[in-house]
């Protein structure tokens, strides 16, 4: 152990006897290894904030639209279709809507006519409607059972139909629906599974009925699963909701998509850590030819240390260890200079950095930790020390192989 | 055959070259007993820079036997050749040979490395190698902040640090004025003692002059081997604790 030890305060007075040297050829490892730590820190911070909402959201959403066979127009539920979907074992909850097609949303008249090329969808929504999207309201309240029962002109609207509309919290606004004034109860905060809420504006079933004459059925359901039955809610909908009829209905889960864009993008991982690897084999020729150069410089060195009773893999060793210690400082500086990269650059794009990224190769996904230290740390290190012990490799050979007799001039 | 001299050469020859061979060393036989003070002179070409590199184990005989403390040479393996170099030797040179990079203290514990002691334990031993010499209160300083005479005796105390049979020396003086020359000789004399023997190679009378024996040598023989009657008998030895 002493002799390790030995070996080990040799190789570093070797290094820090040469610091600028030593700092020069730590570049390698230290580029290597930040460009690795940081590309699939990055990717995955990139990330970070879809894989939070996924977690707040839950992925127990179920869609159904009602789809006619070819040729039907604006095909529709039957009326009861959220007390059969409610009789569903495996459901906790559900809210029906329609979207009513043909009628244009405008802050006032003479928006009109750009409305009408751009329209801002109008859905009804009933009393679940909060619950199922889990999301608050963000100003006002929602529809009452007045407004429900008595088919007043209220509405609530999405915050991107409020920004653009420029409606202030407490003011009485109204927007007009085919002409007809609405009056702005309150604003909902942004659905972000079903991203079309945000532009839209809801009013009643009924006072939609009266207005448009659409009658009170609805086309789309949204149904709250049982996490762990969200599959077989799925495939029980339709049947649930025609009773074997002839209609059609269509179900997806929309966080299917968020999962799928929050997914570690291997592609983009493996594409940065290359070069991150491709700098840490550069760097690593840099060790290695530096080294070779010192060993010349240093033969004098080595011929003392043999005449003083040194033996040849006593030599080897030494240089190798100086490599290895090049390797294993700026693995480390790699590390340290990788995270702040993260953060900061994550801090610029406005993510949430993640340090303890998931890193998936060809379809394999890392254990997330390795002896308690995040994989893509271990892994880093890892490579700048085979890296460095490679790199080694040759300079200690030749050092053990120089002929003491030939360096110290003797005579 | 094995024997109690320290060192024994015998029917030695080292040929250099494969093609044209060089016969650096020539069929030579002698040994060197426990406490001697050899010196080994010769013109440039003599051969008495082979003998040194085979006496400290760095060269092997090409044909012929050398047994160093009863072991034969050829028989080692390096790390054992080394070892029992590190142990038997301690080399002097003409350009004193200290690692640049390491200061007095350090140089002479460069020699006690990889031999299990602990830290406290080098230390101590190397400055007290370091006050043999008198440079005791210089161990700090870095080989370029040292005169050259300064610096072959850290680099004297670098060989007798490990306490060896032998010292072996290559021109010691040869890069040396002639006051830091005397000083370096007086050295010698005073580390001579029966239990280390000291070996100087050189071609100068007056260093030749300082030991008991004196061993001459051209073409790669050794032409003759004298006792100096007028040598003066040394009767002490410099010692480390």
């Amino acid at each position: 152990m002493r002799s390790i030890r030995d070996l080990i305060g040799v190789a570093l007075s070797g290094l820090t006897a040469r610091v600028s040297r030593t700092l020069l050829i730590m570049l390698g490892p230290i580029i290597g290894v930040s460009a690795i730590v940081a590309a699939v820190g990055l990717t995955e911070s990139a990330k970070g904030d879809l894989q939070q909402d996924l977690a707040e959201l839950g992925t127990n959403l179920i869609t159904a639209e009602a789809a006619g066979s070819f040729g039907t127009q604006n095909p529709t539920f039957p009326e009861d279709v959220r007390d059969r979907v409610l009789a569903l074992s495996g459901v906790e909850s559900a809210t029906a809507t329609q979207s009513i097609t043909g009628v244009v949303t405008a802050p006032y008249d003479a928006a009109a006519t750009y409305y009408t090329a751009f329209p801002t969808p109008v859905l009804t929504a009933d009393s679940a409607f909060l619950e199922v999207m889990q999301i608050e309201l963000r100003s006002g309240r929602w529809l009452n059972d007045f407004d429900y029962n008595t088919g007043a002109r209220v509405a609530v609207i999405g915050l991107d139909v409020a920004n653009e509309f420029e409606y202030r919290a407490g003011t009485n606004r109204t927007i007009q629906i085919n002409g007809l004034d609405y009056g702005i109860v309150g604003v909902y905060e942004p659905v972000k599974l079903v991203t079309n809420f945000n532009t839209a504006v809801l009013i009643p079933p009924l006072t939609a009925d009266n207005d448009f004459d659409v009658g009170l059925e609805t086309n789309t359901i949204y149904v709250r699963a049982d996490p762990t039955r969200v599959v077989e809610v799925e495939e029980a909908l339709p049947v649930a909701i025609n009773l074997g009829g002839s209609d059609e209905v269509n179900t997806s889960v929309p966080s299917d998509a968020l999962e799928a864009a929050a997914a570690a993008d291997s592609t983009l991982q493996i594409i940065v850590a290359s070069m991150g690897i491709l700098a840490l084999v550069v760097g690593g020729v840099g060790i290695a030819n530096v080294m070779s150069i010192s060993v010349i410089q240093r033969s004098a060195e080595i011929g003392i240390r043999r005449a003083l009773g040194h033996g040849r893999s006593v030599i080897a060793w030494q240089f190798l260890l100086e490599a290895v210690a090049v390797g294993f400082f700026g693995g480390l500086g790699g590390l340290a200079v990788g995270v702040l990269i993260v953060v900061y650059a994550s801090h610029i794009a406005g993510w949430t950095y993640v340090l303890e990224p998931v890193l998936v190769v060809g379809g394999y996904e890392f254990p997330s930790e390795f002896l308690g230290v995040p994989t893509i740390y271990v892994l880093g290190m890892g490579a700048a020390l085979f890296t460095s012990v490679v790199a080694g490799l040759y300079p200690s050979v030749k050092a053990a192989r120089l002929e003491p007799l030939e360096t110290l001039r003797l005579g | 055959m094995a024997d109690a001299s320290l060192l024994r050469l015998e029917e030695v020859s080292r040929i250099y070259g494969d093609e044209v061979k060089v016969h650096a060393l020539d069929r030579v036989s002698m040994s060197i007993e426990a406490g001697e003070f050899v010196s080994i002179v010769g013109p440039s070409g003599s051969g008495k820079s082979t003998m040194l590199g085979l006496l400290g184990l760095l060269d092997l005989p090409t044909l012929g036997t050398m047994w160093v403390t009863g072991k034969s040479v050829k028989e080692l393996g390096d790390t054992e050749r080394s070892r029992l170099r590190g142990e038997v030797v301690g080399f002097i040179f003409q350009q004193f040979h200290l690692i640049p990079h390491l200061d007095a203290r350090r140089n002479v514990e460069t020699a006690l490395l990889y031999r299990n002691l602990t830290p406290a334990e080098r230390r101590r031993r190397a400055m007290a190698a370091l006050d043999v010499v008198g440079l005791a209160p210089r161990a700090d300083h870095r080989p370029v902040q040292m005169s050259g005479g300064e610096q072959q005796r850290v680099a004297i105390a670098r060989a007798i640090v490990t306490e060896p049979k032998l010292l072996l020396a290559d021109e010691p003086t040869g890069a040396l004025d002639s006051t830091n020359a005397a000083n370096v000789m007086q050295i010698f004399q005073d580390l001579h003692s029966p239990l280390r023997a000291i070996a100087i190679v050189t071609h100068d009378p007056s260093v030749a002059a300082a030991a008991q024996r004196r061993i001459s040598m051209k073409d790669g023989r050794i032409v003759a081997d004298e006792q100096l009657v007028d040598a003066a008998p040394t009767t002490f030895g410099g010692t480390l604790d």
